[in-house]
């Protein structure tokens, strides 16, 4: 250990000490799914079992996971993109939960039809988030203040909606209750094996896939998350890619609100309190970098599917739920601390 | 390139998760179904042979009350040798509480013990668990319909009422003024609390209630509240929190005024811990507390019987509130607290 030189000699000898350390970058490409995979290999082996068979691989379970993370993965693919271009949005809990008294309100309250609902919905996400967009991209004001701020106004805008009060659903034809079809959220298709908010959520992974490797727009967000200045310069329209980002965390927020109140047949101001950090939570653990610039929508959804495997192993094994969040704590904090060894290598 | 590999692998992966569960689909279901202690429609009874799983879905922990019931069924379920009760919290979100429930019935639990954050959202899973045969036993908060064994509950309105002729007969037998500092509005038991005193205070004419705090259940929402009301109100005889932890923020405000003195605290919860209203009424602070039980030694109670005696029971089980004065709090506190 020479360690005790004077600085000139110092710093080569940590230069090559670091070399040592080097990861393979495509080992970081990877580095969700191989966390997935692990997790994955860790419920199995540490699953209950009951007559021999494993029961975290049991089917139904399987597909119970998918369904529970269905609303944090939907608001976590939007996030992707507001982190993406190095902003942050705290407001899709919030939307959501606005969304779902929106949703319950205009169906039994004003006896909407779905798709009148659902279109109703989805367009006051999209404006909010937009709104949150213009804000933050023109008057320069930080992503981070006008979505606290945003957070607060959803809220409020929810509880008045509704009187303070949850609304619930009820199923049925005529005034004052909601139509049949609604209920679709809570059922399962497939010989009532496949829960629907799985299958959206499903729908909504792949289109957000197809959308970041096909389309310019998200060469433009990725350009922006790089270096917004160059980004600028280079004649990319950054306040429309801005607002555009912010309005698609909107109405995904909006969605995962609509599946919500579909899936516990009531829409409540309340209403998804602190999902934002668990989206949050999904897409670092997927490799996007809160800087920007870098990241994956395929990592967020492999961040998401780990989360919701993680809550379920921990609680068939009847895990302290105390415990359960100081270990959720460490796993994140190890997710981050591997994007700031990436970070430190380049 | 890369890219290509990386949005197949996402997909694949996701993919997997669909088609490992599809595969499992015909040759689990029977299996679990019938490897589950849990007999068909009560067809046989284990009895006390059987071993049992009961698994105890609690809304949020964070509040002292319901961290207390489950506290109870713990103590009570280690008296009785072929339980074995798992604990889940939800954290106050009715999504996190279905997941905790289906994971119950992965668990293939044997009896559902279930204190449901809200009515309408848990009722779909509970009905689910107890139409698979699983007895459930609903605690503290009913669920839409009657898919469940039995309802354990306080009766809000009468502890609203009892609280109220309390006021009227013991506290301001002559008349005076009350100020009520209410729980989260829009929460049934604010409301049923609100009503039932004034139905009991009703008695005496010369009682009127001048000021309204909401303190939304916090202590620290109760302070400021009272705070407030103490400004705008000079005369104040009694303060009539809809919690111990209300009126508790409440006698913190008087006492910065130096005003405590001048009138009385009672609370409604009093649960036998160190923070709870039980101790504040044995030194002193308020006047007088009511028992909201917990229910959870009667959970297990009924637990036993159904699975160990093989017992019908009751659809509904309303639990009796009790008042604490400084006369009997130790005692009742020595009697209720968990080790």
């Amino acid at each position: 250990m020479t360690v005790d030189t004077t600085d000139p000699v110092e710093k080569p000898v940590e230069q090559s000490r670091r070399r040592r350390f080097v990861i393979p970058e495509r080992f970081f490409t990877f580095q969700s799914y191989v966390a997935l995979i692990l997790v994955f290999l860790a419920a199995i082996i540490f699953s209950p079992r009951r007559n021999g068979e494993i029961v975290f691989l049991n089917s139904e379970n399987l597909l119970n996971i998918v369904r529970a993370v269905s609303e944090i993965g939907i608001l976590a693919i939007g996030m992707t993109f507001v982190i993406l271009i190095a902003g942050i949005d705290l407001s899709v809990g919030a939307i959501l939960g606005l969304a779902a008294t929106g949703t319950a309100s205009l169906l039994m309250v004003n006896d909407f039809g779905v798709a009148m609902t659902v279109l109703i919905i989805l367009a006051i996400g999209m404006a909010f988030g937009a709104t949150q967009g213009y804000l933050s991209a023109r008057l320069g004001i930080q992503a981070f203040i006008v979505t606290l701020a945003g957070l607060q106004v959803a809220r409020g805008l929810a509880r008045i909606w509704s009187g303070g009060q949850g609304i619930a659903l009820a199923y049925g034809d005529g005034p004052d209750v909601a139509p049949q079809a609604f209920s679709l959220l809570n059922s399962r298709t497939f010989n009532g094996t496949v829960p629907i908010p799985a299958l959206i959520f499903a729908g909504v992974g792949v289109i957000a896939l197809i959308v970041v490797r096909k389309t310019v727009f998200a060469r433009h967000v990725y350009a922006i998350g790089g270096n917004e200045r160059a980004a600028r310069l280079s004649g990319i329209p950054v306040t429309r890619i801005k607002v555009t980002v912010f309005a698609i965390s909107g109405l995904l927020a909006a969605l995962a609100g609509i599946i919500h109140a579909g899936q516990l047949n009531q829409g409540s101001p309340n209403d998804g309190m602190g999902y934002e950090l668990d989206a949050i939570a999904a897409v670092v653990i997927g490799g996007t970098s809160l800087m920007g610039g870098v990241g994956t929508v395929s990592g967020t959804l492999a961040g998401a599917l780990l989360l919701g495997i993680l809550n379920n192993i921990l609680a068939l094994n009847n895990i302290d739920s105390n415990v359960q969040l100081l270990i959720k704590g460490v796993i994140i904090v190890a997710a981050a601390g591997i994007q700031a060894f990436r970070s430190q290598q380049k | 390139m890369s890219r290509t590999i990386r949005a197949l692998t996402a997909l694949c992966g996701t993919a997997a998760l669909f088609a490992v569960a599809a595969c499992g689909t015909e040759s689990d279901v029977p299996e679990s179904a019938g490897g589950s202690a849990q007999p068909d429609e009560g067809t046989e009874c284990a009895g006390a042979d059987g071993e049992y799983l009961i698994g105890m879905s609690q809304a949020n922990v964070a509040e002292p009350y319901r961290q207390q019931m489950d506290d109870d069924i713990e103590a009570a379920a280690a008296e009785v040798d072929q339980f074995e009760v798992v604990f889940a919290d939800a954290a106050q979100d009715n999504a996190k509480q279905v997941a905790d429930v289906e994971n119950f019935l992965t668990q293939g639990i044997d009896l559902l013990i279930i204190s449901p954050n809200e009515a309408a959202p848990l009722t779909a899973v509970v009905e689910r668990a107890y139409n698979e045969g699983i007895p459930v036993i609903v605690l503290d908060r009913k669920i839409e319909g009657d898919s469940y064994t039995q309802f354990i509950g306080a009766d809000n309105t009468e502890i609203g009422r009892a609280a109220g002729e309390y006021v009227a007969t013991e506290l301001l037998p002559d008349g005076g003024s009350v100020v009520e500092l209410k729980g989260l509005p829009g929460s049934t038991p604010a409301q049923e609390r609100a009503d039932g005193f004034r139905a009991g205070i009703a008695a005496n004419p010369n009682i009127e209630i001048i000021a309204e705090g909401v303190g939304d259940w916090l202590r620290e929402k109760g302070q400021s509240q009272f705070e407030a009301i103490l400004q705008a109100q000079q005369a104040i005889d009694v303060v009539y929190a809809h919690n111990d932890p209300m009126a508790e923020g409440a006698y913190l405000a008087a006492q910065a005024a130096s005003r405590q003195s001048e009138m009385s605290f009672i609370g409604i919860d009093a649960l036998p811990i160190p923070s709870g209203g039980i101790k504040a009424v044995e030194e002193g602070r308020l006047s007088a507390t009511f028992v909201y039980p917990t229910g959870g030694k009667e959970a297990i109670a009924t637990a036993e019987e159904i699975l160990v005696q093989c017992a019908e029971v009751d659809k509904e089980q309303i639990l009796e509130t009790e008042l604490i004065t400084v006369e009997n709090a130790a005692e009742i506190y020595a009697r209720n607290a968990t080790q």
